[in-house]
């Protein structure tokens, strides 16, 4: 990895910052309407709407959220959603360590908030424009994404209570479909399509004899452990910085 | 809903917080090593099947493998679509569809 530049001017900081809100606005409707699902789906759920717009402020990541509704919903210990939640954001760590030597020179409280808006879409938007990653590119795209997601999930929570009787309309599938879905673009090589049966397999098999929705974890960590100690290593990996 | 939530939201959001700061204020030029990278891509390769696939297949503490279940469908139409690049929102919102119209006709 090249040395990133230790701090850069606020004149052209600015200038990156609208660069990475523009280069956001493409992804900006997708955005908002996952969180206009997301806030829908969790109001009809039994939450509140302080409670699905504090979950969207103070966990801010999408997918993580969309597990623990169900859950939530389904009386599953608190512990289990809470550690399910750990393993589904721990990819967070590639991005992290990726994007942490462009930071350097900034306020260790500045970086303490702005570690909090990491997010995927702004990850794969600021690695496309420059490596390494360009600090206040990744500031404004993260501006934009994090609008559009709690502006979204606030319209949802106001259209949610709008529906009665949502399993009528298909909306509790929802969950398992929007799941389906990211691990369908995931599946690049063959080695993925293995990781991702074996952990469907044994976590059908946990769900009929584990209570209290441990089968996620328990199956999700043993396959990408197994796994990884298995798999050979690729470009991806041996060449030290995260894919977008 | 259950009373708590909120304790359930506070636990998330320090899970979920420590995913993200640690390795970001250390600023490290070192990169991950590489298997630990493996690993952190498999991570979710592996639990969202783990989370959906029982989902879908399990009702009641029983497999539900028959034909008959809405969900075995609509699971199939938001994989194929989303695999040939159709709209993530589509996709799902085309697979809900199914499932709806499955059962109003059962």
């Amino acid at each position: 990895m090249t040395p990133a530049p230790t701090t850069t001017a606020p004149g052209s900081c600015a200038a990156s910052v609208r660069d990475g809100l523009v280069g956001s606005l493409a992804l900006v409707p997708s955005v908002f309407v996952y969180g206009t699902v997301f806030g829908g789906l969790a109001v009809q759920a039994g939450l509140t709407a302080a409670q699905v717009l504090g979950m969207s402020l103070l966990v801010f990541a999408g997918a993580s959220q969309f597990v623990a509704v169900p859950m939530l919903a389904a009386g599953a210990p608190a512990l289990a959603i809470v550690v399910t939640t750990y393993v589904v954001n721990m990819r967070h760590y590639l991005m992290a360590a990726t994007l942490a030597p462009s930071f350097r020179g900034f306020r260790r409280g500045w970086l303490a908030l702005i570690a909090h808006l990491i997010n995927d879409e702004s990850f794969a938007v600021t690695v496309a424009r420059s490596r390494p990653p360009d600090a206040c590119v990744y500031l404004g795209s993260a501006a934009a994404i994090c609008g559009a997601f709690v502006a979204g999930v606030a319209v949802g929570v106001a259209l949610g209570g709008l529906v009665e009787r949502p399993e009528r309309y298909g909306l509790d599938f929802a969950f398992p479909a929007v799941f389906l879905s990211l691990v369908a673009v995931q599946l690049r090589r063959s080695s993925d399509w293995l990781v991702a049966i074996a952990a469907a397999v044994l976590a059908v098999m946990l769900a009929l004899v584990l209570p209290g929705n441990w089968h996620i974890v328990v199956a999700g960590l043993v396959v990408s452990v197994v796994a990884a100690v298995l798999l050979a290593l690729d470009d991806t990996e041996t060449s030290g910085e995260a894919e977008a | 809903m259950r009373g708590d939530v909120w304790l359930v939201i506070a636990g998330m959001a320090v899970a979920t917080y420590l995913t993200r700061a640690p390795m970001f204020l250390a600023l490290a030029r070192r990169p991950l090593p590489p298997r630990v990278r493996l690993w952190l891509r498999l991570v979710p390769l592996a639990v969202l099947p783990a989370l959906a696939v029982p989902l879908v297949l399990v009702r009641d503490g029983r497999l539900a493998l028959g034909w008959t279940n809405p969900a075995l469908w609509g699971a199939a139409v938001v994989f194929v679509l989303a695999a040939r690049g159709v709209n993530l929102l589509a996709s799902v919102a085309i697979a809900v569809g199914v499932v709806a119209l499955l059962r109003a006709l059962a």
